[in-house]
């Protein structure tokens, strides 16, 4: 049956097909919503608070809570000292990273420091933290920091571990300087381990902001966790549940994007 | 006094060693020769008979166990920009695109070439290798032979006075390898450089070379060549009989020796 607009009608049916196919992923979300929506209809989470669990509740809570601007004054301080965090440990990491990615005995040196303080949970240093720099925005920052510079490290000298040997060689008969292949080839070709660096400090880092901003810090969407249970709001605390879960989504992506945008491919 | 000074290159009693699990291996065994200033060396020999590792004694990236490299009457000490290496494999950079990739020898070096004489330079470059229509795509996209020729104008861009080219058209099919053998020969003859070129194809070694250095398995020169055959040998004036003729018994020439040599003997020395 071959008809002469045969290749819009291709065209038209690929794009059907990929919505098609793209749909799956927020049926997904829709079937989570239901399944949760009638366990706390049937008040699978006890008799007095299945009620204030439901996404529905939830949902209405966070509208009201956009709208009068409680989101925005917990979310931004948090974004801020996840930023501040990931920042500060982006400047430590990457030299060290790639020091250690391209000598041999810097990463013979810091191996076993590296693997087993990766191994602890910033958590663990809560308390030093707060003998050093006391209650309030530096720990967070400092445990934030403390989090996101393993992934960082470790990607990112794995990435100038591999540059190959051909590259340094050819930039050698170049005239090359060490100074030159350490910016021209070493840097550029640990990017892409780098961004995948970066991506998983972010996701550790979000996670460790919750419990971080139960600190003693007074805004925050950890510090609101807290406030919300202490008022009673369960809906709203499952509403900052929701919040954090979509803002971390986000800030994922913003970064799947930065990897599909500076990754180069052989 | 005369031929003294057209030497460009002169390998005095080279013998490189490689530690291999333990045992010691013997890459090149005492080799002697020289290459003229604007000469087409061919190198030739079985494979893993130290051809590749004495082209990288001669780029710098690596030293004689014994004997040494000299170059215009100095010892070689290390890599230089006089010296543009292509490889066997690749080495293009595969975030940059082909025109980038061919500016990156400038980028290693002051120079007071302005950001546009640098473009216009590569592009010079890149259309002498015929690669004019693909500055703007990535290593990633092009096929064996559009990477060949993207690696020769990045290396043609340092304008060095030696090209070392180390199995350069290995892998290519026989097509893409003919337009090679035609390009390299005639940015020989315009850039007037001096080549050293590494190969098994011995009719690829007939082809390109001034004379032909046949290596044994065992690291010592087998002989070397001078290959009489008159240019050009390629395209049309290769269906020439007579030249044809000569062509062949040439080539039946270094076949022998190289046969002669072939299983005869290891290159362990325990």
């Amino acid at each position: 049956m071959a008809k002469p607009n045969d290749t819009r009608q291709t065209n038209s049916s690929g794009l059907i097909a990929l919505i098609a196919d793209r749909s799956f992923y927020v049926l997904g979300v829709i079937l989570f919503m239901i399944v949760w929506q009638i366990a706390s209809a049937l008040k699978l989470f006890g008799a007095d608070f299945s009620e204030a669990f439901s996404p529905l509740a939830a949902i209405l809570a966070l509208v009201e809570m956009v709208k009068n601007g409680e989101l925005i004054h917990h979310a931004l301080p948090s974004l801020r000292r996840v930023l501040l965090g990931l920042s500060l440990a982006v400047v430590v990491a990457l030299p060290i990273g790639v020091l250690v990615g391209y000598f041999k005995r810097v990463e013979q040196l810091t191996y076993v420091v590296f693997q087993f303080m990766r191994m602890i949970s910033p958590l663990a240093w809560m308390p030093i933290a707060i003998i050093i720099f006391g209650v309030g925005d530096v720990s967070v920052v400092f445990l934030l920091w403390l989090v996101a510079i393993w992934p960082l490290i470790l990607n990112t000298s794995h990435g100038a571990g591999r540059v190959s040997p051909l590259w340094v060689n050819m930039a050698k008969t170049m005239g090359a300087m060490d100074i030159g292949i350490l910016r021209k080839i070493i840097i550029p070709a640990a990017v892409p381990d780098m961004l995948t660096g970066l991506r998983l400090a972010v996701g550790v880092s979000w996670i460790i902001l919750v419990p971080a901003e139960m600190l003693g810090v007074p805004d925050g969407l950890g510090y609101f966790i807290l406030d919300t249970r202490d008022r009673f709001r369960y809906d709203q605390l499952m509403a900052t549940i929701m919040a954090i879960g979509m803002i971390g989504y986000l800030l994922d992506s913003v970064n799947r994007w930065l990897i599909n945008k500076f990754s180069w491919k052989n | 006094m005369n031929t003294e000074s057209s030497v460009l290159i002169s390998v005095r009693q080279v013998t490189k060693t490689f530690k291999k699990n333990g045992r010691e291996f013997c890459a090149l065994r005492d080799c002697s020769f020289d290459v003229m200033k604007n000469e087409f060396l061919v190198i030739v020999g079985p494979t893993g008979c130290g051809k590749s590792t004495l082209l990288n004694l001669i780029a710098g990236l690596d030293f004689p166990t014994a004997g040494s490299i000299l170059l215009n009457g100095e010892t070689v000490t290390g890599p230089g920009a006089d010296r543009g290496m292509i490889f066997q494999e690749y080495a293009l950079l595969p975030w940059r695109s082909v025109l980038r990739n061919v500016e990156l020898g400038f980028e290693f070096r002051k120079s007071e070439m302005s950001q546009s004489e640098r473009h216009a330079e590569a592009m010079r470059c890149l259309e002498m290798v015929g690669l004019g229509y693909a500055v703007k795509k990535h290593p990633g996209e092009l096929s064996g032979g559009m990477k060949r020729r993207a690696s020769l104008a990045m290396i043609l861009a340092i304008k060095p006075v030696i090209l070392l080219m180390d199995g350069a058209f290995n892998a290519l099919d026989s097509k893409t390898k003919m337009t090679m053998h035609q390009e390299i020969t005639r940015i020989w003859e315009t850039e007037k450089n001096t080549v050293v070129f590494v190969t098994s194809d011995l009719d690829e070694a007939v082809k390109l070379a001034d004379r032909i250095v046949v290596l044994n398995r065992d690291g010592s020169i087998a002989a070397i060549l001078r290959n009489d055959l008159p240019r050009p040998r390629l395209g049309s004036a290769a269906r020439d009989p007579d030249f044809h003729h000569r062509f062949i018994a040439f080539r039946e020439m270094v076949m022998n020796i190289i046969k002669k040599d072939a299983g005869l003997r290891t290159c362990a020395i325990s």
